[in-house]
């Protein structure tokens, strides 16, 4: 097992630059999970830890040591494919000894660590079949087997989940989990689903236009997001912005934006004008008793009924003739609610979020 | 869904078109059956004379030309398959400085007749003192056949995930390793359609060998076809036999490699 750094890594395809002073450190037996939207630079980063592609700038380390110049098949490291990149003409077995055959590793070494790894998977019924004879979830398996197998100072993984169907995604998420913290070997994860990076990274790197917007553990991202892109990344559904003036009024702050007039108690230093931030378990059907502040009117534009309990996209006049702003309600149970409807709704003061209204960057409050 | 009737005009157009192509075919194989000395054609029928192909086996030294074909096919393939794979795994998976105009340079074998450069190659072998050798047949049609070759491989590596050659440079193989271990077993009906093709175009080669070598034992089986036809002019059901003599051989590397080759072909078309 080792440590991963990224220093100052940049990496450009001609003139399209795909990341950009990307600095990161993995700490040994870290579940790092690397995600963004398509395009962010995600891939392009684990591949250069790969060793797939090559750094333009910048230094990336595997322990002590740099292996910008190091062949794929001498970093120590072993990789699980979005399709799995089995070989199609060997049988499972195979598959799984052909990277320790690579390495002269001894034959009973190598049936040892094939048996183990089948047994931890489940896949020991299918060691003499070929991959064309396997399910998805199968192949799947077997893909995380020819990595284990490896025992490699480092575990990538560029989106192993995504050709799952949902049911076998969440239980494969569990396994790889759980198999990352039986052999506790650093692991770098790349995906775009926000869901699986918060379910299973011991902290999460999300990344935007190839730059590196936030690292943290899963709660201090949704929690305490770094700036705009980052809160509306993380959390399903994502965090609701609207673009308020604020006005201190004896030691609380008044925030307007079209109909929407709260005062919020005890809290300070806000600049006159700001993006807020309401996550959606934060708005809730207006109550006079719950401690919310509110109540805000505005139209029902959807229903989205998950049974246990329901979100409400709700839209807020803006003011000035623009759109109108739209915020996400949560409705505990079943909201007997339909497009159209009108509703009062309010606001957790305190899960309040406030950004920059220039760049988007979170202000730090005073309370 | 198609309709009965769309379904009969596709039959009948089929059976139109496949007739035009059977109908040549069928009519040779039927005059090298008829009569010796006979008239051709499909109007009289005393029953098969199969001692015809023993006849033009002898009379046209069929024996020896099918030798020197044989030796230069199996020459000119091998050779022009392994480069083949070797420059077209390069050209389709590899990166290097100037790797497009190197392609466009191979391709170049592809574009230019035989016709437009035998003379030439008359003149340089002779220097080479290679005329009137089987190296004459073989070495240019090794050129011409590299150069489809590598066309054909480098479309079939750039059909391959590229994430199955990085598994294998993560699990620490080597570029030659990578080619032969993993990529080159999914590669089958490419390969082998190829070797047809490049059998059939080999085998088929008549201006090269009648440009380029003199000597009898040296000929071709279609270059020996023609002579033979030269001296049998009139006994069309002897030039029939020779005829389906010179070209069985293709024919049956054909029957035997049908599914792969048919699989070759239509690779990439759809998806596997």
């Amino acid at each position: 097992m080792s440590a991963v750094r990224f220093s100052d890594v940049h990496k450009r395809f001609g003139g399209v630059v795909a990341v950009s002073g990307l600095s990161l450190d993995i700490a040994d037996g870290e579940f790092m999970v690397l995600v963004g939207p398509s395009g962010s630079g995600k891939t392009t980063a684990l591949r250069m830890l790969a060793g797939l592609e090559s750094v333009s700038d910048g230094e990336v380390r595997i322990g002590d040591r740099v292996v910008n110049r190091i062949a794929p098949g001498e970093r120590d490291i072993a990789m699980v494919f979005q399709d799995y990149a089995l070989y199609p003409q060997m049988t499972v077995f195979q598959n799984l000894a052909f990277g320790l055959k690579r390495r002269k590793t001894p034959k009973p070494e190598i049936e040892r660590r094939v048996k183990s790894a089948a047994v931890a998977l489940d896949i020991e019924r299918y060691l003499e079949r070929k991959p064309g004879q396997l399910s998805g979830g199968q192949a799947q398996r077997v893909a995380l087997g020819r990595a284990l197998v490896r025992e490699p100072q480092v575990f990538l993984m560029d989106e192993p989940l995504s050709n799952l169907d949902a049911k076998l995604r969440t239980r494969t998420r569990g396994e790889i989990k759980r198999l990352q913290q039986e052999v506790a070997t650093t692991t770098v994860y790349v995906t775009h689903d926000q869901v699986e990076a918060m379910t299973m990274g011991d902290r999460i790197a999300v990344m935007n236009d190839g730059v590196l917007e936030q690292v943290g553990t899963p709660e201090e991202l949704y929690e305490h997001p770094a700036n705009v892109f980052v809160g509306g990344f993380i959390g399903s559904p994502p965090m609701s912005f609207f673009t308020a003036s604020a006005g201190a009024e004896s030691g609380d702050t008044r925030l307007r934006a079209g109909a929407i007039d709260v005062l919020v108690p005890e809290l300070d230093g806000l600049p006159a004008e700001l993006t807020v931030g309401v996550r959606p378990e934060c708005a809730q059907p207006w109550d006079p008793q719950a401690g919310l502040i509110g109540p805000v009117a505005g139209e029902v534009a959807w229903v989205e009924a998950l049974g246990r309990e329901t979100f409400v996209g709700v839209n807020v006049e803006s003011g000035a003739g623009g759109d109108p702003t739209q915020v996400v309600v949560h409705h505990g149970g079943r909201a007997t609610l339909l497009p159209g409807d009108a509703l009062e709704f309010g606001l957790a003061p305190r899960s309040l979020r406030y950004f920059d209204a220039a760049d988007g960057r979170a202000i730090a409050i005073r309370r | 869904m198609t309709s009965q009737r769309e379904k009969a005009v596709t039959y009948a157009i089929l059976g139109v078109f496949s007739l035009l192509a059977l109908l040549p075919v069928v009519g040779i194989i039927f005059t090298a059956l008829q009569e010796p000395g006979g008239a051709a054609g499909f109007g009289r029928f005393d029953g098969f004379h199969l001692s015809n192909f023993q006849r033009a086996w002898e009379q046209g030294n069929f024996g020896d030309y099918l030798r020197s074909s044989g030796i230069v096919v199996v020459a000119v393939v091998g050779v022009s398959s392994v480069l083949s794979i070797m420059a077209g795994y390069a050209f389709g998976l590899m990166r290097f400085r100037g790797s497009e105009v190197l392609f466009y340079v191979f391709l170049l074998g592809l574009m230019i007749p035989t016709e437009a450069i035998i003379v030439p190659l008359y003149y340089d072998l002779r220097d080479l003192s290679l005329t009137n050798t089987y190296w004459a047949l073989i070495l240019p049609q090794i050129g011409t056949s590299v150069a489809f070759g590598t066309f054909w491989m480098r479309a079939f590596f750039r059909s391959v995930p590229s994430s199955l050659v990085e598994a294998a440079r993560i699990d620490g193989a080597s570029s030659w390793l990578t080619l032969w271990r993993v990529l080159l077993p999914l590669a089958r009906p490419a390969v082998l359609t190829m070797c047809v093709l490049l059998f059939m175009w080999t085998w088929n080669e008549f201006l090269l060998a009648l440009v380029m070598v003199t000597d009898e034992s040296l000929r071709t089986a279609p270059l020996g076809l023609s002579f033979f036809q030269g001296r049998n002019s009139s006994d069309l059901t002897l030039l029939a036999a020779g005829a389906v003599i010179v070209a069985t051989p293709v024919v049956v590397l054909y029957v035997f490699l049908q599914r792969h080759f048919i699989r070759g072909m239509v690779s990439g078309a759809v998806k596997g």
